[in-house]
């Protein structure tokens, strides 16, 4: 037990006060591309309450950066990881953001999870000319030359998993989500697909986020009779709906298909009785059995330890995403900005535990393996692969060659 | 006829869940004039409880209807001992203390138990009515509710501590004059209403997601409930429960959850400027 005294706790906090003092200059001394190192910001939701999602891509962002030093870092340089925590608050997101560019001169932040906390990075990181690379599961859409995308925008998950659903669930589709931007844009998507299918959409609703009875949803979906559920519902009080909706028997009688469970490891805090038969489309999870997924999961095992999180396709960017910028920092032969952007411009290749993924010159968004899986029993069970989906384009809107300077979120005309 | 019966189900479920999460709050905010911000985690600490010795190998229902009262009541009864009796009487400072309480609480016990936990499934089964199916532990919610509203009346208005706690809540010099220790009222009632929170959480847990910062999504509707109430902590917030439970459930059933949710703030907002002392000022007689 550390004995704290007053007086400790005067000298660290003087010491504290020195080093903040000092800091400034220190980190002038180590500007990019002169010292031995250069710096590379996370800006993950470490605490509050959306830390599930931000602490394991944290982990695994930790890990990618930890692998690139093991084999001899970058170009020649050793990578320090910078790690602001976002606190779930979206204020501290631009303010971290002009301090990762400003201060700590990092040449490229991950993060920023949350579509509210992304869209108050990215015009910083714009600003400031750090490449901003995105590293989670998001609504889709994103067209920027700066926004490097390595997860799937929900176009990638939703047309996989609802042309599947309507071929092989039935035609009649309810959409539950949480009252926010990237539920609401997959609400967007899931009409434009039931259109696409000659499906029809029941019912959509959608539920501010501190909503935990759903007793009228329940109803509601039981009168429109839907033959699958198309749920959107995000954090944990929205996992009481799962709960709910078994509680009333209705998880054997009506499917529930997702772009979202699991994602906060919901299959793991609720039970099986609750989970079983679930079906979601993720780029990745644990279980996908290939030599190289076997081998990443076990490196991971080391470096994080045996109660290292539960890697899910959310997760997976923290991992992907040093990596295939790093993939195009070599391309490019330098950490300068301009001779990223030029490297861009071309394909990017980079195969890893999730297989062959392609960052696409065009969207700035990833080509990548497409899973869909069921839950059975706490674990994913994969139903069907579609490789190589590609990012929708919006029929040509988001081509970053011809129009660099797009920064706007396209959503599909319905 | 089902779809009135379900209407009817979801709109009991509103009311209920409302004088759950309320009831501790009303002995602690209405009677003893706290401003309990912990109180979402005191439900959250109820929930993990129940959770964690279900987990444990422990019946759910000792679980849920024993233990989480029991532990949330020592943790409360600890709170108030070292840290609330400082301040008795002094709004501000109790409001600043129980806030860091509650950070505090969502602190440890994410760094204890981290954010993901595995939890347990709701009991019972369901029930079938015509087109609809309908979960058994949700009418059971419905009528431990109902039960407790009942047991906390007879407990306050026909026992003898019942009668000592109200009176030392209205005058506490002059309780003391009769040979009562305020302080020891004051403990044991912050207990209780610690304890009913925490019975919330275990009545709760197998409806709702179990994390760490459960309790945010509870309190700001305990407080609704509550401050609407009015200063007849029984009456009162069963009172307001009984008003915005239903008012809820329907706009949210014929229009959308977010206007259902707009309408209870619009309702108790409206509410409170007819009658800014409460539900309960317009009854007569008060518990």
């Amino acid at each position: 037990m550390m004995n704290i005294s007053r007086r400790n706790l005067i000298k660290t906090g003087a010491v504290g006060v020195l080093a903040a003092g000092v800091s400034p200059m220190l980190s002038a001394t180590s500007v990019f591309a002169q010292g031995e190192t250069v710096a590379v910001g996370s800006l993950h939701d470490l605490t509050g309450g959306t830390d599930v999602y931000g602490v394991p891509s944290h982990a695994c962002m930790k890990m990618a950066i930890a692998e690139i030093n093991a084999a001899g870092g970058l170009l020649g340089k050793q990578i320090e990881l910078k790690t602001y925590d976002g606190q779930s608050d979206i204020k501290k997101f631009p303010q971290y953001a002009q301090q990762a560019a400003l201060q700590d001169k990092v040449v490229m932040l991950q993060g920023a999870i949350t579509g509210a906390s992304r869209e108050a990075t990215r015009p910083v990181l714009r600003r400031y000319k750090v490449p901003f690379v995105y590293g989670t599961i998001y609504e889709g859409g994103l067209c920027e030359t700066n926004a490097i995308s390595v997860n799937t925008g929900s176009d990638q998950q939703a047309i996989p998993l609802l042309d599947w659903s309507f071929k092989n669930l039935g035609k009649k589709v309810f959409y539950i989500g949480a009252d926010y931007n990237a539920p609401r844009n997959i609400g967007i998507w899931t009409n434009h697909l039931a259109n696409q299918n000659g499906g029809t959409v029941v019912g959509e609703e959608y539920y501010p986020l501190d909503v935990t009875d759903f007793s009228t949803a329940i109803a509601k979906i039981q009168a429109a009779k839907p033959d699958y559920v198309h749920s959107c519902l995000v954090g944990g009080p929205h996992m009481a709906f799962y709960r709910q909706w078994a509680a009333a028997g209705m998880l054997k009688k009506i499917p529930i298909v997702s772009v979202v469970f699991g994602g906060g490891n919901e299959h793991m805090v609720l039970t099986p009785e609750e989970t079983d038969g679930i079906i979601v489309a993720y780029n990745y999870f644990e279980e996908i059995d290939t030599p190289a997924n076997r081998d990443f999961l076990a490196r991971a095992d080391k470096t994080m330890g045996a109660s290292r999180p539960y890697i899910n396709g959310i997760a997976i960017g923290g991992y992907t995403g040093p990596m295939i910028w790093a993939e195009a920092v070599k391309r490019a032969g330098s950490f300068d900005y301009a001779a990223l952007m030029d490297a861009l411009k071309t394909d990017i290749e980079w195969a890893g535990p999730s297989g062959k993924m392609v960052l696409e010159a065009k969207t700035r968004s990833t080509i990548q393996d497409m899973h869909i899986m069921q839950v059975e029993n706490r674990k994913w069970k994969l139903l069907e692969t579609q490789s190589q989906v590609r990012p929708f384009d919006f029929g040509g809107a988001c081509d970053l060659l011809a129009n660099p300077r797009n920064t706007e979120i396209l959503v599909p005309k319905v | 006829m089902d779809q009135v019966l379900v209407t009817a189900i979801a709109i009991a479920t509103g009311i209920a869940t409302l004088v759950l999460i309320s009831l501790g709050l009303a002995v602690i905010f209405g009677m003893m004039r706290i401003i309990n911000f912990a109180h979402g985690e005191f439900i959250m600490l109820g929930a993990y409880a129940t959770v964690l010795s279900t987990n444990a190998g422990m019946n759910l229902w000792i679980a849920m209807l024993v233990i989480a009262p029991a532990f949330v009541a020592l943790v409360g009864l600890g709170c108030e001992r070292l840290l609330i009796r400082r301040y008795y009487g002094n709004l501000t400072t109790t409001m600043l203390l129980t806030w860091g309480l509650s950070l505090f609480l969502v602190g440890s016990v994410t760094a204890l138990f981290g954010n993901t936990t595995r939890g347990i499934a709701a009991p019972l089964g369901s029930v079938t009515f015509g087109n609809y199916s309908v979960s058994v532990y949700q009418l059971f919610l419905i009528a431990f509710a109902a039960l407790l509203v009942l047991g906390a009346a007879l407990f306050l208005t026909r026992t003898r501590f019942g009668l000592i706690a109200r009176g030392t809540m209205q005058n506490p010099a002059m309780a003391s004059t009769l040979g009562i220790d305020p302080g020891r009222v004051y403990a044991a009632t912050f207990a209780v209403g610690a304890g009913l929170s925490g019975l919330a959480g275990g009545l709760l847990a197998p409806v709702s997601g179990v994390l760490p910062n459960m309790g945010a999504s509870y309190v700001a509707k305990a407080f609704v409930t509550v401050i609407a109430g009015g200063s007849s902590v029984l009456v009162g917030t069963t009172g307001a429960a009984f008003m915005f439970g239903p008012i809820e459930a329907i706009v949210s059933l014929i229009s959308t959850p977010v206007i259902g949710q707009a309408s209870l703030l619009a309702a108790a907002i409206l509410l409170l400027r007819l009658m800014p002392m409460g539900l309960s000022a317009g009854f007569r007689r008060s518990t």
